[in-house]
């Protein structure tokens, strides 16, 4: 129901204020504007706790004392916090960790020029070994296509060959006559018998 | 002092806060708190920015209530301007760390008075009776 305000917006220049540690106002909690009163509660009067005021007095004062401390102790660690947060940029060993570091750094930088000079070397090595390579296996390729291309022209004239002699064979128009006549006396029988021994029976009836 | 916060988000007049967040173990009728460093506006037990300790309110075997505190991270950040809540500042006066919270010493003092008024309550009942017979 009270609600805690904090922060810049307060202004502590009431006289009467409570001594309190912070200030609350008043804020609606679980019923709204138009919810009627509860029935046990119809006839209440909020009344505050009863304040003694000799315990107030020395409420006060203790709370003096304590807040006092409390402000003390708090610029206490501000300081440390700030003191540390000192040390730890411009101190002694923040000094030295920066020079270690420029020197590891320095290291670093330094072997990493010498694998590069190295990876220089050998990637030099093998991009020639890989172009001597290429250029083989070009060369290898052409001789290759050439003795094939030679297979080819071979092959083509023994085909040639075989066709020209074949071709004094050919059935011409000036032979046609003569094989017709050549043809009809002497009649080919390609009938023949053969059993499972192999042997081969060419002598059949003729008609 | 602002300017010292960690930035991890941009509240418009928001302060940091020590409080007690209910550590959600999911059982019932068995608190355990743990002590944060939170956003004020940030739900109880939603995300911290540092668990600085804990806070069994339950007594154990040997009826001790066991809270634990990390001294070495609550300076820094009461040093960088977090507030404490009051359960907090009285558990804190309690261990030493903060000098006793006022309203520790007046609970005491009031409850201290309670019992002693009962006890001069039964005696003067005792007498009362003794008396009677």
């Amino acid at each position: 129901m009270f609600q805690v305000i904090g922060g810049r917006s307060v202004q502590v220049t009431r006289l009467l204020a409570p001594r309190r540690a912070v200030l609350v106002e008043a804020v609606r909690g679980r019923k709204s504007r138009t919810d009627p009163v509860a029935k046990s509660k119809e006839g209440r009067i909020k009344v505050p706790p009863p304040v003694d005021p000799r315990e107030m007095v020395v409420l006060k004062e203790r709370f003096a004392e304590y807040q006092l401390i409390t402000r003390a102790l708090r610029l206490e660690f501000k300081e440390e916090v700030l003191r540390k947060k000192y040390e730890e940029e411009t101190g002694s060993l923040a000094e030295e960790r920066a020079r270690q570091e420029a020197e590891e750094h320095c290291a670093l930088m330094a072997f990493n020029n010498q694998e590069n000079l190295r990876m220089l070397e050998v990637r030099t090595l093998r991009v020639q070994k890989e172009k001597e390579e290429a250029e083989r296996k070009q060369v290898e390729a052409s001789v290759q296509r050439e003795q094939q291309q030679q297979e080819f022209i071979k092959e083509k004239e023994k085909d040639i060959l075989k066709l020209q002699e074949d071709a004094k064979n050919f059935i011409t128009l000036e032979n046609l006559d003569r094989r017709i006549e050549d043809a009809l006396d002497n009649p080919k029988n390609y009938n023949f018998a053969i059993d499972k021994e192999g042997r081969v029976v060419k002598q059949t009836m003729l008609q | 002092n602002v300017h010292i916060l960690p930035i991890y988000e941009n509240y418009h007049g928001g302060y940091v806060v020590i409080r007690l967040a209910l550590a959600g173990h999911k059982q019932a009728n068995r608190p355990f708190y743990r002590i944060v460093a939170a956003y004020n506006k940030r739900a109880r037990d939603g995300k911290y920015l540092e668990q600085l300790g804990s806070y069994d309110p339950l007594p154990n075997i040997y009826n001790e209530k066991l809270v634990s505190f990390n001294f070495d991270r609550i300076k820094y950040w009461i040093g960088c301007g977090a507030h404490p809540t009051k359960p907090v500042a009285k558990l804190l006066g309690l261990a030493g760390f903060f000098p006793l919270h006022p309203m520790t010493i007046t609970e005491a003092e009031r409850r201290r008075a309670q019992t002693e008024l009962i006890a001069t309550e039964d005696v003067l009942q005792e007498g009362q009776k003794e008396a009677e017979v």
